[in-house]
């Protein structure tokens, strides 16, 4: 109950923030964060509850669409609980760094963002896949909004880039969700989306190969990873603060998210045998786009490019398969949040004093002083990511 | 066969439908009035629609070898005149202005109407083209209605000419595959053309004859290869129109097709298969190109109506394939879904315009959420839809037809 | 009390802590005294610790606080492992870094930024301490990434200059290859040995694997790879002499007393492994010997005071690793210890000149100036006179030990010792060369000049001049550490005639120094003259070129690659697909021209190719 709970009050936050801009235009981010902040507290008691063993800590299955053995079927374990907690932390941040740069249509803006949180966290707890892929789209359209209205001066084409890069990839993942389902009624008779019921699908390899590339290749472009980053730094770039903190910070972790929790355990043999593939796809996304990140000058492309580098990492971790290095994964995970929003944070903060994102008129305009600072930031960002890489030994 | 009056009792919908017509075509003799006219229509549509919802649980028989009266032809009558009714309203505002006679146009459209509850509930030629032929004729004169209105929709008159040759081909086409079929099984009631003796033309003559009957079918489906018209014909006609054309015109000529497909069991020939798979895919492709770069609102929805309708046509061939009804129901939340959808988006676009001045360009659409937000939301909730984004009604389409696929 | 030992670190950090946190806002006499004072504190402590432990006759001690991280089976610790080795280093960290943080506190006094300097300085202190009493390789390695950081951000100090920030990326780009190798040889270590903990990995690589085998070798290359990185050798010391752009203390304590240092440390830390590796062993000692070579004739060529003590410094870093690779363990950590008290003080004198010539670096513009700066005058004789291994000063000592050593070694040991000993007679050369041009000869320009030398400043250079006179009787506690494989100078025999070559030799550099310099019978004008001793003299001066190699072969080739992929590649592809589907709908959209013949002919049409093909499948 307590995760419905969690996601009605962002829901209902949305549109209460929405309508208060009738009252004055200075109130929806007071709603905003007021519900973005009893959210962290409903989580902190999730906390407390009993994370020992590979428990659930919550679970709520109720019947949605039983025609199809659709169920409203939310549950959360340790993974969901980080995620959801770096989640609603970096909602605060965000609802923050919004506050005075967002000056027009501030109802609608927050509705986006509370309402990109919802879809996030109820990514984190969904385990019901058509749930799960409900939630995955409800994230994406707001953020689109965010990006399209309150965007910078290319921001039509960043937020159809990302709109379409992600539409098209969830496509493949809702066939792949719907062939999984039809071979559990081919093999048990009854139709069901449950994760647990999908578990226990078996499937002949070269079908479980194909049915867990539409999953991957969904998950790996949000992550993204090479070669399907090239929305993330148009996207980036583009996006208001808010909108990029919560983007590098929370929207790439549901890809890796997606990988740890579905992609893997529901294909455990197709994994295993595409591993090689996916950890050279890492390690190209690692090099690849570092070596991009390199040659930029805009700042905020900059970031998006070492966003995608350091998501190879993740991805290495996932697929490296052993304990240590998943473990390594979802510290890069938190690791990466919090420094990729941060860094972000800055990159707008200067974006809305100098009104340039271009780090070479940076040094003209402030003296060295930014751009050394920047890259300091940027070395410490590097810090932090490092001690999450460091158990991705073997 | 003696018909009686309690055979006739399941014909209510079709009958009110017609009395209405009558009525208003007495009224307009007696005394010309477009809100009389208009309220006529109106109420008489919402009688039909829900009488025909009252029947849906009691009512399935067959009233003379021409209807068949069943719940799928009761839903689908519940859908057309409900549409019609909605059309009506939309409609009410819209020529209000018009600098000509306007209360005919409520007569076409209930004679369209009339037209569009035969065909859901045909599983006969006869009632099939005497059904289409009602709907199209009106909608000839629907669609050059603002005919001699200084100011009005761009070229109604080209529009109607245009879908008047090329419709009246297509109906050639589907009355000579009949023909063609009558010769072959001796009656012309739906029948299975599977079982035809074999000392019969052989596969190739039933093939061709159903080929032809598919194509007209498909013409008036505005599938590819036959789809050239459809964003000319929007285009021109007046915005309910070019409602009544993509939602009741579809819904109704596609309903005939589900029946006569599964009927006919024309699915058994392989080759019918690949024919129609082509056609499904090619429409899909062409739907959604051409409508890539377009600005004009009314050719982007013609567009995306053929890419619809080559998603319904997938959906027909696989329920040849899967067992159960699952690919039935596809079909008709995916129509229905669909013909809701497009109402909304031709809804909002006719509330903003009037026969005077058609907002027909999406730049005209620019700012929209700002002005009037319930508006623009119902406009995006409608577009999302037909773009199949989850839980909009499109999407749960969309997610019926790939399930019944699979 | 060595329970206390997590101290160490704690003061420095909280110094940068509640310095960071003010931003700024102290006045600076607090600034000084938290910057100052938790170094101070720090070594109080490390020189109670010392005492106790050395006292107390154990020859390790392990201090654990907590488990660092826990997954699966490896749970690296947050513990400090205490050592002979660990307690030379801490008391020289502390002890040279409060002296340095002394010096600093009046040597900065007038810079705008004085808060933000200490806190900088306090986390490198911090950071180096955790790096040398790590009892495993993931916190060394935690310490080893703090000090590049501390170092990254000193020698970018004064950000507004665009080169200072390009000397610090460059110092932090070069010691990161470095890093990258070392931090592959941790996992090699522990996918192979399956700890990180050092002592264990040591034992078990011992027992693990044989001498000369192929782990060995690669874990130990590894490892020098690293340490060659933040200790400026072959072939990574090109950053050093650019790192000079800091502030002066910074290049005293980071670039010469301590941090350059750490990849001896490492070394001598892990020498278990490189004893499994003769071969890498040796050719540490080779790197040792070419580097200090090369750095000793580029140092006679430098004018700039700071980049000669630079060159200096990699030149004497490699007799370490020279006395690392021939197994003088303990000969190497001594002179390590003796380097940091002659090269802090001669950096911090160089300071002191620098301060008061206002910022001028070029020593052909200084001259004359042993009276206007008489500490400076006296630290840089001393100073340099122990870098030139004197006889009986702390250099000579140290130095002599590494060359016996090198003697000792079958095999190659001669050509070493011999290189060795010319790299000596360079040290002389350009040693005095310095002190000559500086503080002799007429006096040029800058009369106003007065030294510029508080309590504050002169209390260090004192101290540091007798410990750079006599440190050489300093007994250090490491003979546990290395307990098996030193080679013990003591032990051997050593004929007279070496010890007078050794002896002599940096005499005679300082002689040619002074014929050259001092004396002028020598000219260099005249030397020049010749264009092989210019084009040799221009080599040398640049660092053999290797600036100009690596440019060539590393930075112009990435920045090329960069610079052609900027608008990446793939996005490339993505717009092909988009113009592809573009063209297409063109190509359609032609077919809706309006032409009600066509569009009859196109059902026609249509009509006829669905029934052929209907009927011919």
């Amino acid at each position: 109950m307590i995760l419905v709970v969690l996601i009605s009050i962002l829901f209902l936050g949305g549109v209460l923030a929405w309508l208060s801009e009738g009252l004055d235009s200075r109130f929806p981010r007071v709603v905003a964060l007021a519900a973005v902040v009893i959210d962290l507290l409903v989580m902190i008691a999730l906390v407390g509850a009993d994370t020992e063993g590979a428990g659930w800590i919550v679970q709520l299955n109720a019947q949605w669409i039983p025609r199809f053995g659709i169920s409203f079927h939310l549950a959360a374990d340790g993974l969901s609980v980080l995620m959801m907690l770096l989640t609603a932390f970096l909602g605060i941040i965000a609802v923050g760094s919004a506050w005075d740069e967002i000056t027009e249509r501030t109802g609608f803006f927050y509705f986006n963002l509370l309402w990109t949180l919802a879809g996030v966290i109820g990514v984190f707890t969904a385990l019901d896949l058509f749930l799960f892929f409900f939630f995955w789209e409800v994230m994406l359209i707001p953020m689109y909004f965010i990006i399209a209205i309150w965007g910078h001066e290319n921001k039509n084409y960043a937020a159809m880039k990302f709109f379409i890069f992600t539409q098209v990839t969830g496509m493949l993942m809702l066939i792949s969700i719907l062939v999984l389902a039809y071979f559990h009624y081919v093999q048990f008779g009854w139709f069901s989306f449950d994760y647990f019921d999908l578990l226990k699908v078996n499937t002949s390899s070269a079908i479980e190969m194909w049915i867990m590339l539409g999953f991957f290749v969904a998950f790996s472009t949000k992550l993204p990873s090479f070669p399907f980053h090239s929305w993330l730094p148009d996207a980036h770039s583009q996006a208001p603060t808010a909108g990029s903190v919560l983007l590098a910070g929370v929207l790439l972790k549901t890809g890796a998210y997606g990988l740890i929790r579905f992609a893997v355990p529901l294909f455990p043999e197709a994994s295993m045998q595409f591993a090689p593939f996916a950890m050279t796809l890492a390690v190209i996304s690692i090099l690849y786009c570092a070596k991009v990140a390199f040659a930029q000058t805009d700042i905020k492309r900059l970031i998006a490019y070492t966003s995608v580098s350091h998501m190879g990492f993740v991805m290495l971790g996932i697929y490296a398969w052993n304990e240590q290095a998943l473990q390594g994964a979802v510290m890069t995970m938190l690791a990466h949040g919090l420094s990729a929003a941060a860094l972000f944070m800055l990159a707008g903060g200067l974006q809305h004093r100098i009104h340039t994102r271009d780090m070479e008129s940076y040094g003209r305009i402030l003296g060295e002083s930014a751009a050394t600072i920047l890259r300091r930031l940027i070395f410490l960002d590097r810090c932090i990511r490092y001690a999450g890489s460091w158990e991705l030994r073997r | 066969m003696i018909t009686s009056f309690n055979d006739l009792l399941p014909l209510l919908p079709l009958l009110i439908v017609t009395a209405t017509s009558v009525i208003a075509m007495l009224m307009i003799g007696i005394r010309r009035s477009y809100i009389a006219t208009g309220s006529i229509t109106i109420t008489g549509l919402l009688a039909a629609t829900l009488v025909a919802v009252s029947m849906m649980d009691w009512t399935n028989q067959q009233v003379t070898p021409l209807l068949i009266i069943d719940q799928y032809s009761l839903l689908f009558t519940v859908v057309v005149c409900a549409s019609a009714m909605v059309l009506a309203v939309l409609s009410f505002p819209y020529f209000f202005e018009l600098d000509d006679q306007r209360e005919e146009y409520f007569l076409l459209l209930t004679v369209a109407t009339i037209g569009a509850i035969v065909m859901v509930s045909s599983n006969h030629f006869v009632s099939t083209v005497l059904g289409l032929e009602t709907l199209s004729m009106s909608l000839y004169g629907m669609i050059a209605y603002p005919l001699h209105s200084a100011k009005s929709a761009k070229f109604p008159l080209e529009a109607s000419v245009k879908y008047l040759v090329l419709s009246a081909a297509a109906s050639g086409f589907i009355l000579f595959g009949m023909a063609l079929i009558y010769a072959q099984t001796g009656t012309l009631s739906f029948a299975s053309v599977t079982e035809l003796p074999a000392a019969g033309l052989g596969d190739g003559y039933t093939i061709v004859a159903l080929l032809m009957v598919v194509s007209g079918m498909a013409f008036k489906l505005s599938l590819a290869p036959f789809h050239m018209w459809t964003p000319d014909v929007y285009e021109g006609a007046p915005l309910p129109a070019t409602a009544y054309l993509a939602t009741i015109g579809k819904a109704a000529m596609f309903v005939v097709l589900l029946r006569f497909m599964q009927i006919s069991d024309a699915l058994s020939f392989d080759s019918m298969v690949t024919v129609l798979a082509l056609i499904a895919a090619a429409s899909m492709l062409a739907g959604n190109l051409l409508a890539l770069l377009q600005d004009n609102l009314k050719r982007i929805l013609a567009y995306s109506s053929i890419a619809h309708m080559g998603y319904l046509m997938l959906a027909l061939i696989a329920g040849h394939y899967v067992t159960g009804t699952i690919a039935v129901e596809a079909i008709t939340f995916y129509l229905i879904a669909y013909v809701i959808m497009s109402l909304g988006a031709f809804g909002v676009a006719s509330v903003i315009s009037s026969s005077e001045k058609e907002f027909d360009s999406i730049k005209e659409y620019r700012g929209l959420f700002w002005r009037n937000p319930l508006l623009a939301a119902t406009f995006i909730a409608m577009l999302l839809s037909l773009a199949g984004i989850p839980l909009t009604v499109g999407f749960i389409g969309k997610f019926y037809i790939f399930l019944s696929r699979s | 009390m060595e329970d206390l030992i997590w101290l160490l670190p704690t003061f420095p950090l909280l110094g940068f802590l509640s310095l960071a946190l003010t931003s700024g806002n102290l006045p600076k006499k607090v600034v000084g005294a938290i910057g100052a004072g938790s170094i101070g504190l720090s070594f109080l402590t490390a020189a109670m610790i010392a005492y106790q432990f050395l006292s107390s006759g154990e020859t390790h001690l392990v201090v654990e606080m907590w488990v660092w991280m826990a997954v699966g089976n490896f749970t690296p610790g947050f513990s400090f492992y205490l050592d002979g080795l660990a307690v030379v280093m801490m008391l020289i960290i502390t002890g040279v870094g409060f002296l340095i943080h002394l010096y600093s506190a009046g040597f900065m006094l007038d810079d705008p930024s004085y808060s933000r300097f200490f806190s900088y300085m306090n986390l490198f202190v911090a950071s180096m301490l955790v790096l040398v009493l790590a009892d495993n390789l993931l916190l060394l390695y935690l310490g080893w990434e703090g000090v590049g950081l501390c170092s990254y951000l000193l020698i970018g100090f004064w950000y507004e200059k665009p080169e200072n920030g390009y000397a610090a990326r460059k110092a932090f780009i070069t010691t990161r290859v470095g890093d990258t190798s070392m931090a592959i040889g941790l996992f090699l270590l522990f996918a192979e040995l399956g700890t990180l903990d050092i002592q264990e990995m040591l034992h078990a690589a011992e027992t693990q694997w044989a001498v000369g085998s192929g782990l060995a070798v690669a874990a130990s290359l590894l490892l020098l790879g690293g340490a060659v990185g933040k200790s400026a050798q072959l072939p990574l010391q090109t950053w050093l002499p650019d790192a000079m752009a800091g502030p002066t203390p910074i290049s005293a304590l980071i670039h010469a007393a301590t941090m350059v240092t750490a990849g001896v440390y490492l070394i001598a830390r892990t020498h278990v492994l490189f004893e499994l590796a003769p071969n890498v062993q040796l050719l540490v000692a080779w790197i040792g010997l070419i580097t200090l070579l090369m750095a000793g004739f580029t140092a006679m060529t430098q004018h700039d005071i700071k980049r000669i003590l630079a060159y200096s410094t990699i030149s004497q870093i490699g007799y370490m690793f020279l006395g690392l690779g021939v197994g003088a363990w303990s000969a190497s950590v001594f002179h390590l210890m003796t380097h940091a008290f002659f090269k802090a003080l001669l950096f911090l004198a160089a300071g002191t000149v620098i301060h008061s010539l206002h910022h001028e670096h070029n020593i052909f513009k200084m001259g004359g100036k042993r009276k206007q700066l008489p500490i400076a005058f006296a630290s840089f004789m001393i100073g340099s006179l122990a870098l030139a291994a004197f006889p009986f000063t702390s250099g000579y000592f140290s130095k002599d030990e590494i060359l016996i050593a090198a003697l000792e070694l079958e095999g190659p040991g001669m050509i070493l010792w011999l290189g060795g000993v010319l790299g000596a007679f360079l040290t002389g050369i350009y040693s005095f060369r310095l002190v000559f041009v500086v503080f002799f000869g007429e006096s040029k320009g800058h009369h106003e000049e007065k030294e510029v030398a508080g309590f504050s400043m002169a209390t260090p250079l004192i101290i540091l001049m007798v410990l750079a006179l006599f440190g050489g009787w300093i007994q250090i506690p490491v003979d546990a550490v290395f307990s098996h494989g030193e080679v013990h100078a003591e032990e051997h025999h050593i004929s007279g005639l070496m010890h007078a070559i050794m002896i002599a030799v940096p005499l005679l550099g300082i002689g040619v120094s002074y014929l050259f310099f001092m004396s002028k019978i020598f000219s260099v004008e005249k030397l020049m003259a010749n264009p092989l001793a210019t084009r040799l003299h221009g080599f040398w001066f640049s660092g053999w070129g290797m600036d100009a190699l690596y440019n060539f072969l590393f930075v112009r080739p990435f920045v090329f690659l960069a610079r052609i992929n900027k608008n990446d590649l793939i996005d490339a592809v993505y717009a092909l697909l988009v113009n592809i589907s573009r063209f297409v709908h063109v190509m359609m959209a032609r077919t809706q021209n309006g032409q009600l013949r066509w569009y009859a002919l196109s059902v026609g049409g249509g009509v006829i190719i669905l029934i052929t093909l209907g009927v011919v499948l």
